[in-house]
């Protein structure tokens, strides 16, 4: 068993960071104060082939498998997890359509996705408990056309930003989620009201908002893979999103850990510096611990992935393991650096911030638990 | 919960309804700008809270420890920044109370039956859970002290009427070198510096204190030359209690408010799932063991009983679970809690760290652990 | 249109070596190998140069067997194809030894008309290197170059010295060595990254390229690398008056020849 990334997966890895430290350390206190969307920053990903990684060359991305693409987020996140998040989101949207669209449709939206002239979204989740369900479900109704679009998306991610959306609706409110089906609608389409930008505790400067739909009318070339096949399509999409979330926690965790060991070996209290002292090597530890173990988890899942074998327990697992103690890298950090990790004019503060939006549950009791049950049980 | 008094549940309950009218309104948005509320002073001029420790022969509301604590359960409950102004104003009276003579108690605690607030000034940019190590300097001259010095992260520093500050009177004595002294807002040479803006409680007000060439009158000693460590272990003691009263509001209303998202979610045929169902109970186990942890400590001290261990095992239990569910909550409720309850968990992460860091807590109840038995040390020191 | 070679080191990363407190003995059990940092000038303004005004650009290293971990990186940069040189007697070579292969690989290899170099190697730092191989060859050479331009066959470059700052202009072919403000190395895209599995890079064996025993024995030996760490005095004047602690500053440096 080779636990080494290849050459290339390092170089690509080392590629990222050497990208994030010119263009993103440099912006990543300002995004994180104005929130204002990093057009530049973007801009610059697109010309590093970082938003066509995945996407195959004839479409003209970069061809990297999935270990290369969780380095490349762990990496974008040690300085900026915010950008990372743009970045995983639009390549959700882009892996969807590159798994599930047609060959007119890949032609169609790839190419501009690879370019990173198309920003791309991913619009699941709903107010209710699950999408598909309740008062404000997006319901698509079979038209002579196509399907018509009524309904709520919630926490749309890159909202306003993207140029496409994948997004998921139910064919029929009677069935709910089981008649769960995925379009892909232009961000221009007549009907589309993009909410207002939620205030989110991090990774400001990643717009989320809730997409209302008016009557939106789709042609039926619009379906993305098959009617009510949405519910496989996004359980699998959402596990893939997940091991590259988990790669964002692992990239803020690592640079704060660094960032603690360091301060910790040049603050002197009682008359030595406090990394000698068992208490501050104990939360060090724990935290630097947790970080390897996870980045081993998530590479595994990564590797199943680009090798098309099933991942989704192990994804699961990787999940599991850090809404447990994701955040708890941040807390433990904090902790070491004392006031300075509570005071905004250091880095940790916005990293505990950031670190807290990448473990989140998908919706209230969506455990992935569950699924690791059902493998075993 | 401790079965409370009539009295207790009265003051709990009205503490719960200024909550309500005056704190939980506007904490998002003064969370949001990081700005000082001296509204809320004006609204606590009524109800003296502000003067809630200090003695009835002060004019002062003499709560006991217990009902302090139901009142800041209910402050951290609306809003801990909040929360921490009430608290650390006490806090700097604590020292007074302590360590004052009469004249000093009257002077220090009058403003606070105004809702004006008092400020506790120890921590320095090179003394922080080392807190003997500060360098600020009391030079005796005369009637006089003269003080010189840098303190930091200093709560209440840039709106308090009155400070305790810790200075060395005798710098080659180091730690036993520390005295207090009463300092007053304005005197020539005592300027706040640079405000913190934080992570958390953002609207409590945490700033630097410059001291140049302070002079202040002999009669501003508090206690002895030398006690200053000695009076600040003491305060620090009795105000512990206090931000685990702060933790185990801000933790109960996390949890409420999860509660309330679930309901709200969970509608009609939907319901929420076993392992969510736990989540809730685990978390309502640890805000419920937490409170009880402090209460048995406040009626300890009620009591005139030692509650050094107790205080320290308050202050650190009920901290880490408000971290705990703050923290569940926000990934428990995913997107939603990652908009709308972040404020907790970003509040809850200094109830760790101040008055005193949880490993500093540690010590104190490690060393209470690890000591011989009463019977066993008494002979050891006989030398058997 | 000129043939471009670029010579670079593979070193350790100096930030990954600890320096063990005991006996300031280096630990770079957990190092990773990097290119030289002026070498990665020198790779860059070959690729400059030649994005400018056409050609294509070689790049040779010469290293213990390790300095296979440099290819795929060193052909993201930049160079069409990668010679390489992996040999134990890297490991203890100076500057004479690494001049006497690096040339005779040269030589091998065929004409080129810009030979690059770092200025120096950021392990050694040796800074001679580039000027023993040119004279090995009967080449001309210019150092510190920190600006170049490449017109026909003529080379312009500005060079910069102590006091002053030169300007040349050379025929090819020539030996070069930059300083590292020539320019900033661009972070490679990944599809130059992917793109560098796809370059050929071959092997230079030692023994092929007619050295003698003795061409391959250092002159200068290495007997011990130590960590250096500042030793603080950590004296602390208390005097009354600041005129007193200064006068006794004042007599402490002159104590020690410093005033």
């Amino acid at each position: 068993m080779n636990f080494e990334l290849t050459e290339e997966q390092q170089l690509i890895g080392q590629s990222a960071r050497d990208f994030a430290k010119e263009y993103l350390e440099p912006i990543a206190v300002e995004l994180d104060h104005s929130g204002t969307f990093p057009k530049a920053a973007v801009k610059a990903l697109a010309k590093h082939d970082f938003l066509g990684l995945l996407l195959p060359s004839e479409v003209g991305g970069a061809e990297a498998g999935f270990v290369s693409y969780v380095e490349v987020i762990e990496n974008l996140s040690r300085y900026s997890a915010a950008v990372a998040s743009i970045v995983n989101n639009h390549t959700i949207a882009a892996y969807t359509i590159q798994n599930w669209g047609t060959a007119e449709q890949k032609k169609q939206y790839l190419p501009g996705m690879a370019k990173g002239e198309v920003l791309g979204g991913f619009a699941i989740y709903e107010h209710g408990p699950t999408p598909g369900v309740g008062p404000d479900a997006l319901v698509a109704i079979k038209h002579d056309e196509g399907y018509v679009l009524n309904g709520k998306k919630a926490f749309v991610r890159n909202a306003g930003e993207a140029g496409v959306y994948v997004v998921f609706a139910t064919t029929d409110p009677a069935l709910g989620a089981k008649a769960l089906t995925a379009f892909i609608v232009k961000a221009d389409t007549i009907g589309i009201k993009i909410g207002e930008k939620l205030e989110t505790m991090g990774l400001k400067g990643c717009p989320v908002a809730d997409i209302t739909f008016e009557n939106v009318v789709l042609p039926e070339t619009a379906l993305l893979g098959a009617v009510n096949e949405g519910a496989a399509i996004s359980a699998k999409a959402l596990a893939v999103v997940s091991v590259a979330e988990a790669a964002q926690t692992v990239g803020i965790g690592q640079a704060a850990v660094e960032h603690a060991a360091a301060y910790a070996k040049q603050r002197v209290q009682f008359g030595k510096p406090v990394a000698t002292l068992q208490a501050i090597q104990t939360l060090l530890a724990e935290v630097a611990t947790d970080c390897h173990l996870a980045r081993l988890g998530l590479q595994n899942a990564a590797a199943l992935i680009e090798e098309g074998k099933p991942f989704e327990v192990e994804a699961a697992m990787v999940k599991s393991f850090l809404v447990r103690l994701g955040s708890k890298m941040l807390l433990d950090t904090c902790q070491v650096e004392g006031g300075f990790g509570y005071s905004e004019f250091m880095p940790l503060p916005r990293m505990f911030r950031d670190i807290a939006g990448t473990n989140l549950l998908d919706a209230p009791g969506d455990f992935p638990e569950k699924l690791i049950a059902a493998s075993i049980a | 919960m401790s079965i409370l008094s009539p009295e207790q549940q009265a003051i709990k309950q009205s503490a719960k309804e200024f909550v309500a009218k005056h704190i939980i309104p506007f904490a998002a948005q003064y969370d949001k700008t990081g700005e000082f509320h001296p509204y809320l002073l004006e609204a606590s001029k009524e109800s003296k809270i502000f003067a809630m420790a200090v003695p009835k022969e002060y004019g002062g509301l003499d709560y006991p420890a217990l009902t302090q604590a139901l009142v800041l359960e209910e402050w951290g409950y609306g809003c801990a920044g909040m929360g921490t102004t009430l608290a650390a104003s006490v806090l700097s009276m604590d020292s007074v109370l302590v360590a004052g003579n009469d004249e000093q108690k009257r002077r220090y605690f009058t403003p606070m039956l105004n809702a004006e607030i008092g400020s506790f000034g120890l921590t320095e940019p090179g003394a922080g859970s080392d807190a003997g190590a500060g360098k600020t300097t009391a030079v005796k001259v005369g009637d006089e002290y003269i003080l010189n010095g840098t303190k930091c992260w200093i709560t209440n520093g840039g709106y308090a009427s009155v400070y305790v500050i810790y200075a060395l009177t005798d710098p080659a004595a180091g730690m036993k070198g520390i005295s207090a002294f009463i300092v007053e807002r304005g005197l020539p040479g005592f300027t706040i510096g640079t405000v913190d803006h934080k992570l958390g409680i953002r609207s409590s007000n945490t700033v630097e204190l410059l001291l140049k060439d302070v002079h202040i009158p002999v009669t501003n000693l508090l206690g002895k030359e030398g006690e200053g460590m000695k009076i600040a272990m003491k305060t620090l003691d009795m105000a512990r209690p206090a931000i685990a009263a702060l933790s185990v509001g801000l933790a109960q209303r996390a949890l409420d408010e999860c509660v309330k998202h679930v309901q709200k979610t969970f509608t009609g045929k939907s319901y929420p799932g076993q392992t969510l169902q736990f989540k809730l109970a685990d978390m309502q186990i640890l805000v419920d063991a937490a409170r009880l942890s402090l209460h048995n400590a406040m009626q300890l001290r009620d009591a005139g009983l030692p509650y050094s261990k107790e205080s320290a095992i308050s202050k650190t239990f009920c901290s880490d679970v408000a971290m705990q569910v703050t923290t569940m909550a926000v990934s428990l409720m995913g997107t939603y809690g990652y908009i709308e309850l972040g404020k907790y968990m970003r509040d809850s992460k200094i109830m760790q760290i101040y008055e005193g860091t949880n490993q500093i807590q540690r010590l104190v109840i490690s060393r209470a652990v690890l000591a011989p038995p009463p019977a066993v040390a008494i002979a050891q020191k006989a030398g058997k | 249109m000129p043939k471009c070679l670029v010579c670079y080191k593979w070193t350790l990363d100096e930030q990954d070596i600890k320096i063990k407190p005991e006996d300031l003995s280096l630990d770079s059990s957990r190092a990773k190998g990097k290119i030289s940092d002026f070498d990665r000038n020198a790779i860059e303004e070959a690729a400059l140069l030649v994005e400018k005004n056409g050609g294509a650009v070689d790049a040779l290293s010469y290293g213990t067997p390790t300095v296979k971990q440099s290819l795929k990186d060193c052909l993201s940069r930049g160079p069409e194809k990668a010679y390489w040189i992996a040999d134990a007697s890297a490991e203890s070579a100076d500057a004479n030894v690494t001049a006497n292969v690096l040339a005779a690989a040269i030589r091998k290899l065929g004409q080129y008309d810009l030979v690059l170099f770092g200025e120096g190697s950021s392990d050694q730092f040796n800074q001679q290197t580039a000027a023993r191989v040119a004279a090995l060859l009967g080449l001309p050479c210019l150092s510190f170059v920190q600006k170049m331009s490449v017109e026909g066959d003529v080379v312009k470059a500005t060079r910069k010295l102590e006091d002053c700052v030169e300007n040349v202009t050379v025929k090819t072919p020539v030996v070069v060595s930059v300083l590292s403000e020539i320019n900033k190395p661009r972070i490679p895209s990944l599809k130059q990254v992917l793109g560098a599995a796809k370059k050929p890079n071959e092997e230079v064996k030692i023994a092929d390229l007619g050295l003698k025993p003795e061409d391959l024995q250092p002159k200068a030996v290495r007997k011990s690398v130590k960590g250096f760490v500042m030793q603080r005095k950590n004296i602390i004047y208390k005097e009354t008056s600041a005129a007193e602690n200064v006068a006794k500053l004042k007599s402490s440096l002159a104590a020690e020849g410093l005033c």
